[in-house]
């Protein structure tokens, strides 16, 4: 039996009369990779937004590991497991690759800007300790090659896995990937698909938002379809696939839309 | 145009340790014999008209460079526009007039105390408005500036308009003796305190801190998603700037001996600005260099004195919307030195 | 502190109050209109005001003749006076806006937003403006001969009903109640209305967005050039740094009305125009600013959409 480590109960989240999320409700299970899809507008980046504190829910409940996170900061849901990446890129631009991840290694560190300003011992071992774990994540991504470059000057493809390796960084029990395949061509999507792959076997759960259906049925253990802000379907891909009420809410929007 | 920071780092990183070592102590000695310098013939066009040139280089030449680096920390480092700085170099430097002269303490005493009341207040600042979009900080800190202003002149323990006279110079260090005969001392103590903000720097940007400030800079909501306590180093930011400040303040009294509410007013904080965004917003070297240029030169060219707030003004307006990363721009080059080491 | 004068002079108070806040509107319009466009405070707005008071030192010196001890002048060619002064303050404080708006913003608007650096850039233009103002009147208070003479109309519970403030109450009044029509009316004013709800927007309804922005600060010149003929014709005098706590006041008010919402504007300004008047005659006046700074700060930290209500806009990520 698979242990919930993300859930969503009767969430519902309003921007003036939008509503974005209707009374959703779904969860993640630990060590799965979790598919969510959806038209564009149905509300799975505005999933993320509110998992990760960004929006307030209007109504409803978030419970990571046992506990409510609903209303937390939105460092401190970070520190607690879970962290995203965006669906435009955003990296910091001006920092180095390397920079950019050992920012993100800092939420578990114990000294902060006393202990950095003395050199403590702490402070050098845990400088030394993230800055080997940042070219360690570079690498299991294919681009620690680029770790003295900045963000900025880095190749798409190469900025879309920082930000994964960034979002690692933070050592997160559960990663949440918004549409990381988009604008990838078929060849770059199989690697993604093998690194999403290789990122669930380290241990990690991962939620996913993608458009690409042949991506999603090949790596997701679950797929979740949200359609106008409601979830409409919750099962293996293949049932999903052929979900009438799948069908009918791509009809309009093509599956491959990005 | 050339790049003077690229230049720069160039011909730092060509040097191997041993000439890095003798370049430093080239430099510290160059500074130990600059306020002898207008007295050699062939550099004696770098005298100041007005004020003689040790005191020049006390006032408002260290003064600024260490104030700009410690606004450079809050503007240049995290992004947060503080227009209002000059209050926590008045705090600073009320702190040092009044204690020294109602106390027996004596400067050296009083400096950690005015750090930590500077701090204190730059936490009681901040702590609610940091949470505050940038302008809105921008405008709020503008005020409390003039705030500190209204208070330091209305009040009766500041004095009022008259402000603090006799204010005692610190005691002697050593065979270094403080006063008006030796305002080459007051240069060599701001150039270990501005050495010491370096240092500071340098090593914060480094690390944990300095990465948390970049984040922040660049982009404050993903740096928070990152796990970046914001609020937190924000604060950080504007409490270590605020200690920069107030030091300077502390030093300033007694070196001027006395200090009325006149010379704490706005300008001083756009000035400090001034020298950041002239020099470069966030490179270290850039606002040293910044800050000396606009503080000498209207010490040096008469008619400037005059009209140099205008051309401040005018400074931050051409430099934001022509050469918007100053003299000496911010990082842009990869590091190619980071990557030597790895490789070897 | 006196708090006895709360009682004793309330309508008295009431009243200054009010026609200062009435001037603080029209200057927090310039604030907020500028805001809504850009979503920057406009930091050369308190040097807006001030080169219009000292148009209206001009257009009531120097151009038409009179000096200090000119005597107070009657009918049509008093109401000629001051509207040729009112005119000329808001062209000055107009054309400042516009320029302020050229030279200051739209370049860094052109390649791209960095708030810090148009901030840096305003705050720069805004010194520029009132150093070069005190270089030019050798950093003296410059005053306006009194036109006008300061008659009473008559006095109701205490308070004096001046004809200048009168002035200001129809005055201010009427220009508030012309800029609402003009935004809410006029083709250019609902143009700049689609700016301030979403840019993109605007530019795909075929906005021309640097005129409407040009426009935008125009406006919001004019409305503050109003507000400093007003001033100067209760206040008489001037000096470079005239614009700096009324700027400060005026930004407050449009806070308290929410920044970037007109009528906001208008409620927040005459709120804090009393607020001011009633705490200066307890405390004493030199702590006015400290007053306006402590309902500034608390106004962001408890209601930063304003005390009226929700700003036309929530402010964009
Ligand atoms: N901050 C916001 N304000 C108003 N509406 C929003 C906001 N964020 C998202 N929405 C709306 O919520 C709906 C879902 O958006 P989103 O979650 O981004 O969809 P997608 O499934 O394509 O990721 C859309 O109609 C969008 O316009
Ligand atoms: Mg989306």
């Amino acid at each position: 039996m698979s242990e919930k480590i993300l859930e969503l109960r009767n969430l519902t989240m309003q921007f003036g009369g939008v509503k974005a999320l209707d009374d959703v409700s779904l969860h993640v299970n630990k060590g799965e990779i979790c598919a969510l899809i959806g038209p564009n507008g149905a509300g799975k980046t505005t999933v993320f937004n509110v998992i990760t504190g960004v929006y307030q829910a209007t109504a409803g409940d978030i419970v990571f590991s046992g506990s409510s996170i609903l209303g937390k900061k939105r460092h401190l849901i970070t520190k607690l497991g879970l962290a995203r990446t965006f669906q435009n890129v955003r990296l910091f631009g001006d920092m180095t690759a390397l920079e950019n991840v050992i920012t993100a290694t800092d939420v578990h560190k114990k000294s902060g800007l006393l202990g950095g300003l003395f050199g403590t011992p702490r402070s050098r071992r845990e400088e030394k300790a993230s800055k080997e774990r940042a070219h360690e994540l570079l690498k299991f991504l294919g681009i620690d090659h680029r770790a003295d470059q900045l963000g900025k000057n880095l190749p798409y493809g190469d900025q879309r896995r920082l930000e994964i390796a960034r979002a690692l960084g933070t050592e997160p029990q559960v990663l949440l990937l918004d549409e990381p395949a988009a604008g990838f061509n078929p060849a770059e999507k199989v690697a993604l698909a093998n690194d999403i792959k290789k990122i669930r076997d380290a241990g990690y759960t991962v939620l996913l938002i993608e458009h690409d259906m042949s991506l999603i049925m090949g790596i997701s253990d679950r797929v979740i379809v949200l359609d106008f802000g409601k979830k409409i379907a919750d099962d293996i891909p293949s049932k999903v696939q052929n979900d009438p009420k799948v069908i009918e809410a791509y009809l309009g929007a093509p599956a491959d839309a990005s | 145009m050339l790049n003077l920071r690229d230049a720069g780092s160039h011909f730092w990183d060509r040097l191997n340790p041993i000439q890095r070592k003798i370049f430093v102590v080239v430099a510290i000695a160059f500074l130990f014999v600059v306020p002898y310098l207008n007295e050699f013939g062939p550099t004696s066009f770098l005298n100041t008209p007005i004020a003689s040139f040790k005191d020049a280089l006390v006032y408002p030449i260290g003064m600024f460079v260490l104030m700009a680096l410690g606004l450079n920390i809050v503007v240049g480092k995290s992004g947060l526009l503080d227009l209002g700085y000059v209050a926590f170099f008045a705090i600073g430097a009320y702190t040092g007039a009044i204690l020294s002269t109602t106390t027996g303490l004596n400067m050296w005493e009083i400096l950690p105390i005015g750090i930590a009341l500077a701090m204190l207040s730059g936490f009681i600042l901040g702590l609610p408005t940091l949470r505050l979009r940038g302008d809105y900080l921008a405008i709020v800190t503008l005020g409390f500036g003039e705030i500190t202003r209204i208070v330091v002149l209305n009040s009766k323990f500041t004095g009022g308009t008259n402000g603090v006279p006799n204010i005692p110079p610190p005691p002697k260090v050593g065979p270094v003796v403080f006063n008006i005969m030796n305002p080459q001392n007051y240069y060599y103590l701001i150039v270990v305190m501005i050495l010491l903000t370096i240092w500071m720097i340098r090593r914060l940007s480094v690390r944990r801190a300095g990465r948390a400030w970049e984040a922040i800079r660049q982009d404050e909501d993903v740096a928070m998603l990152m796990g970046v306590p914001t609020l937190k180093y924000k604060l950080w930011s504007f409490t270590i700037g605020a200690a920069v400040g107030g030091a300077a303040g502390v030093v300033f009294a007694s070196k001027v001996m006395v200090i009325a509410p006149g010379m704490f007013d706005f300008q001083v904080s756009i000035l400090i600005l001034a020298c950041v965004v002239f020099g470069g917003i966030g490179n270290i070297w850039g606002v040293v260099l910044g800050a000396t240029l606009l503080a000498y030169i209207p010490e040096r060219i008469r008619f400037l004195t005059d009209t140099r707030q205008l051309a401040f003004g005018l400074v931050l307006v051409i430099m934001m919307n022509f050469r918007p990363d100053g003299l000496l721009p911010r990082k842009k080059r990869e590091k190619i030195k980071e990557k030597a080491k790895e490789t070897k | 502190m006196n708090f006895s004068v709360l009682t004793s002079q309330f309508w008295s108070l009431l009243l200054s109050g009010i026609s200062l806040g009435l001037i603080y509107v029209l200057i927090a319009l310039g604030y907020t209109m500028v805001y809504g466009v850009l979503r920057l405070i406009n930091f050369a707005n308190s040097e807006i005001f001030m080169v219009g008071t000292f148009a209206v030192v001009f257009a009531e010196t120097g151009l038409t003749g009179h000096t200090l001890d000119s005597e107070p002048l009657k009918g049509t060619q008093l109401f000629l006076t001051l509207g040729l002064a009112m005119l000329i303050a808001m062209a000055a404080s107009g054309f400042t806006a516009v320029m302020v708006e050229i030279l200051a913003y739209r370049r860094l608007r052109a390649r791209g937003n960095n708030r810090l650096a148009s901030l840096i850039s305003a705050i720069g233009m805004s010194i520029a403006l009132s150093e070069a103002a005190s270089v030019l009147t050798d950093a003296r208070p410059q005053s306006n001969p009194r036109l006008l003479e300061k008659t009473s109309l008559g006095e109701i519970a205490g308070a004096n009903f001046r004809i200048d403030t009168v002035i200001v109450l129809v005055a201010a009044v009427v220009m508030f109640i012309l800029l609402d029509r003009f935004v809410n009316k006029t083709r250019i004013g609902i143009a700049i209305r689609a700016v301030s709800m979403s840019e993109e927007n605007a530019k795909l309804m075929g906005v021309n967005l640097n005129r409407v922005i040009s426009i935008t600060f125009l406006v919001g010149g004019i409305m503050t050039g109003a507000a400093a003929f007003l001033f100067m014709t209760v206040y008489e005098t001037t000096k470079f740094t005239v614009g700096f706590n009324l700027g400060l006041a005026a930004f407050t008010a449009a806070v308290l009305g929410g920044i970037g919402n007109l009528r906001g504007a208008f409620y927040g300004g005459v709120t804090l125009g009393i607020m001011e008047t009633m705490s200066a005659a307890v405390l004493g006046s030199q702590w006015k600013a400290v007053t306006v700074f402590v309902i500034l700060v608390l106004v962001l930290l408890v209601r930063p959409n304003g005390l009226f209500g929700e700003a036309i806009q929530q402010a964009r990520a």
